[in-house]
């Protein structure tokens, strides 16, 4: 497994416990699929959820909306934001 | 004389500890069942009393069908609530062609999402790796399970949480009463929900009001009260309502009255003042004399206090047919269920009048002869009732009433 792949199972795993998924598996959520809405069915107070999750996890702030909005558009997305974010530091 | 138009009762829901629906709660009441048994929904060691009335573990499971986006955010009120809802507004065909803002909803309640908030604080005393979740913030205040009812079922009219303590639900048939009689609402659902958490059972172990042993209602050996669980939901309209669409009404909802003790934080007001107002007033209101009533569900915790200033308060209404006159209490049955209690008793009586028959006093065994009424001891009993009271008092002094009547 790449370090990529590696994290995106990691984020998919932090998904389904940290925001409590029922009847989803890590291997059910495609790298792809929109997070949100008509992906996942994740709303608003997920989102918040969400931010403080990579923070804790990940040590990385997500700063405002339009941030949030990119790097949650996707399980893709979001392990991009947070490497991205990690070869910064 | 009574004032408005004739409401009634088109729907009925639960989830008890006896019970997953009316049906089942019906027959359990008749059988003369006691729910009451050890507390598995968190660790009661070093507590006196570690029993309580529990709902079993599958009908705490979020339901499918309405409310079913929300179920990983649902609190354990919330799911009681949910599934008592659903059942009461199928019983009453609804939502049919009501339009979502005509129909109302006024819920009672006092702890909300409490269990799940302190299972995160808990955890976070202990170290364990579990942040409060914003999820368990959404769910945690009493008004949540209205909010969460309304959502699933589109009810867009006026909407209450009422949270008065062990009278909650109680006087959340008399909001309902209310915007019938004022138009608000043509229709409303009315009830109450409560899910047992550590706050109520530690507090009430503190005061050592929670009894050992299942709590007897009235009896002599009295020790105090066993808690519950669980949600009674009750849809009420105008009569024209109802006819006009063609529901069946279960029982007529005639008036209810409330009051004050203005006491004491704990006790019950040592000679029944504000309970005997608030009879007197639900009866007033109802355009009733004591004598029309002919059975009362009492809210007869098993407090070796409740049960004296509420016999003697019945005394003081209903004079020398006291002696004769049918009380009796569903908690030694379901537990008290605080803001829930007023609606699931609400519905016992309701199921009374309806099926003709006096729910007994579960585990009352030697009856105080200080409370000298006709108790219904232990068994069931068939009877033919027009008119039936619940009482409802809660801590802090509040009183509420409610008159039904045969429909």
């Amino acid at each position: 497994m790449t370090d990529t792949q590696d994290l995106k199972q990691r984020l998919k795993e932090l998904l389904i416990t940290g925001l409590r998924l029922q009847d989803v598996a890590p291997a059910g959520i495609a790298d792809d699929q929109p997070i949100f809405v008509e992906g996942l069915g994740l709303d608003s107070i997920d989102a918040l959820e969400l931010v403080v999750l990579i923070e804790e996890h990940f040590g990385i702030a997500i700063p405002d909306e339009e941030v949030g909005k990119k790097a949650f558009a996707s399980i893709n997305a979001l392990a991009e934001f947070i490497a991205a974010e990690q070869s910064r530091a | 004389m009574p004032s408005g138009p004739q409401v009634v009762v088109t729907g009925l829901g639960t989830v008890n500890a006896l019970a997953g629906s009316v049906h089942e709660f019906a027959t359990a009441l008749r059988a003369g069942t006691c729910a009451i048994g050890p507390v598995t929904v968190f660790d009661t060691t070093g507590y006196r009393s570690r029993i309580a009335a529990e709902v079993p573990h599958e009908l705490a499971e979020a339901p499918s069908g309405p409310g079913a986006a929300l179920r990983r955010r649902l609190s354990r009120s919330d799911v009681f609530a949910l599934r008592a809802a659903a059942e009461a507004l199928a019983d009453a065909g609804l939502p049919g062609d009501v339009a979502p803002e005509r129909i109302g909803l006024a819920l009672g309640g006092t702890t909300g999402g409490m269990l799940r908030g302190e299972a995160s604080l808990r955890a976070r005393i202990q170290g364990t790796r579990d942040r409060y979740p914003s999820a368990a913030v959404v769910g945690a205040p009493i008004s949540a399970s209205a909010d969460v009812l309304a959502d699933a079922f589109d009810v867009a009219g006026p909407r209450l949480s009422l949270s008065t303590a062990c009278s909650s639900s109680a006087n959340a048939l008399g909001a309902a009463l209310d915007w019938i009689a004022l138009g608000r609402a043509d229709v409303v659902v009315a009830g109450g929900t409560e899910s047992l958490c550590r706050m109520t059972f530690a507090g009430f172990n503190a005061l050592h009001a929670l009894s050992l042993e299942p709590c007897r209602p009235f009896d002599r050996g009295r020790s105090g009260l066993s808690l519950g669980e669980g949600a009674a939901i009750l849809v009420v309209e105008s009569a024209e309502h109802a006819a006009r669409r063609g529901a069946r009404a279960h029982a007529e909802l005639l008036a209810y009255g409330n009051s004050a003790d203005a006491h004491h934080l704990t006790a019950p007001h040592p000679e029944g003042t504000g309970a005997i107002l608030a009879m007197r007033r639900a009866l007033e209101r109802a355009g009733l004399e004591p004598d029309a009533i002919d059975y009362i569900n009492a809210h007869g915790t098993g407090t070796p206090l409740n049960d004296a200033v509420e016999a003697a308060a019945i005394a003081a209404v209903f004079g020398d047919a006291a002696p004769h006159l049918a009380v009796s209490s569903t908690k030694g049955a379901v537990g008290h269920t605080l803001g829930a209690a007023g609606a699931i008793e609400a519905l016992a009586t309701i199921l009374a009048l309806r099926d003709g028959f006096l729910p007994p006093t579960v585990n009352l065994d030697d009856p105080d002869p200080a409370c000298l009424l006709d108790l219904v001891p232990r068994t069931s009993r068939p009877a033919a009732l027009r008119y039936a009271l619940s009482n409802s008092y809660g801590f802090g002094g509040n009183n509420t009433s409610v008159v039904l009547g045969h429909a």
